[in-house]
Order: structure tokens, then C-alpha cells, then sequence
């Protein structure tokens, strides 16, 4: 098995989890081939880590586990197959401070491994959304 | 930079799948129409740039954080979702 390197720790993925971002992130352009890695320390977050890039990883979390209601895509609408979505966590020492990019989700199609992080022009979800405060 | 200038109603292509189309113009706003494959994202030039500032503040601040501070934060949310 293939391993990645987190924070000098070795973590194993299969080439079956790799996940291909044609264009990478916004910004980030080594980030083309990913992988999600969990841990149950840290549940409900997960990194993504570029594998081309061992600086390149964010902490994303499925925003539904923390803002529920959340649907990007309005899928009362739009009639397409499920994609996982992930939204990218700027995390803070102070939780109060820690902010979730609910504005440009990271979308991967479960079928295929593929992602992209998406923009949502004129919407409601924010940049830089603070976790629910009660 | 290319220049070009145009009137309403005129287009632009670039490559042989982008048009761009004057729709539009009042005072100093100009209103443009854009037509490109669906995989090409087309944005306004500002919230790209917002969120690739963004994106790169979150890179930086999950590789400084120290994991105490991580977990910490882990746990607090766990502790929300079962209240």
C-alpha cells in the first residue's frame, strides 16, 4: 500500500481512494492528485493531502455534519446523482474563530474520484462562515 | 494586454469555445455575456482571487496548527452534534 506523510506521520491509502482534481484547487495547482485521510482523533475532520505536494493539505469537513441544510446546488432543482462535498476549515486555537468555506465547496463524484472546488456565485453560503456559536 | 474595442451586440471569441458579447452599456458599467464549455468556470475576477487567498490561508494555518489544537477543536464539534 502507498503511504502519505501527515505531519511526520505515515498514513496508508489505496491508489483506488486517489482523487483527481484536472484543474487543482483554486489556486493551489498541485493539488490534482489527492487523497482524504481520517482520523479518530480527529472525526469529524479529515485532511486532504495533495500527492504531489507534501505542504499542500487542508482540513475539510462535510459542512452538513456542522451546518445542516447546507445544499450548494439547491438539489430540489437540480436532478443529478450525489456528490460527496467537502468544505475547507481555516482552523483557529480559538474555536470561535475557526471559519468553513461554505462559499467554494469542494465537490467529488463518488463514481469517479473526480473533484473540483466549485464557486457559488451570488450566494448566500459565506467565505469564511463561523461554527454555530451555541 | 490586448485592447479591442467593440459595440453592444459585438463579440469576442477566445480559443475556439469562449464568446464574449457586449450586452450592455450604462455610465461606466458594461454588461457582458459569456459562452464557454461547461468545464470552464468563468468568475468575476474578485471572488477569485478572494478564494484563492482564502485557500491558501487555510493551507498554510493546517500545517502550523499544532495537533492538541486540532483535536481540541474535533472534539468540540463532536460534543455539538450530540447536543
Amino acid at each position: 500500500m502507498p503511504v502519505i506523510n501527515i505531519k511526520e506521520k505515515e498514513y496508508t491509502y489505496s491508489e483506488g481512494d486517489v482523487i483527481s482534481f484536472a484543474e487543482g484547487l483554486i489556486g493551489l495547482p498541485d493539488m490534482r492528485r489527492a487523497v482524504l485521510i481520517s482520523m479518530n482523533e480527529l472525526e469529524p475532520f479529515r485532511w486532504l493531502a495533495s500527492l504531489e505536494s507534501e505542504s499542500t493539505r487542508f482540513i475539510v469537513v462535510d459542512p452538513n455534519l456542522i451546518f445542516s441544510g447546507y445544499d450548494p446546488f439547491d438539489s430540489s432543482i437540480k436532478n443529478s446523482s450525489p456528490v460527496q462535498t467537502l468544505a475547507i476549515v481555516k482552523v483557529s486555537s480559538d474555536w470561535q474563530k475557526t471559519t468553513i468555506n461554505l462559499r467554494a465547496p469542494i465537490v467529488i463524484d463518488p463514481a469517479t474520484n473526480r473533484g473540483s472546488q466549485q464557486i457559488l456565485s451570488d450566494s448566500q453560503y459565506q467565505f469564511a462562515e463561523v461554527l454555530p456559536q451555541n | 494586454m490586448l485592447v479591442l474595442s467593440r459595440r453592444v451586440g459585438q463579440k469576442i471569441i477566445i480559443g475556439n469555445e469562449v464568446t464574449i458579447e457586449i450586452v450592455s452599456v450604462s455610465g461606466d458599467g458594461v454588461r457582458i455575456g459569456i459562452s464557454a464549455p461547461s468545464e470552464t468556470s468563468v468568475h468575476r475576477y474578485e471572488v477569485f482571487t478572494e478564494i484563492q487567498v482564502a485557500n491558501k490561508a487555510a493551507e498554510l494555518i493546517s500545517n502550523q496548527v499544532e495537533d492538541d489544537v486540532l483535536e481540541n477543536l474535533a472534539a468540540h464539534i463532536r460534543t455539538k452534534q450530540k447536543s
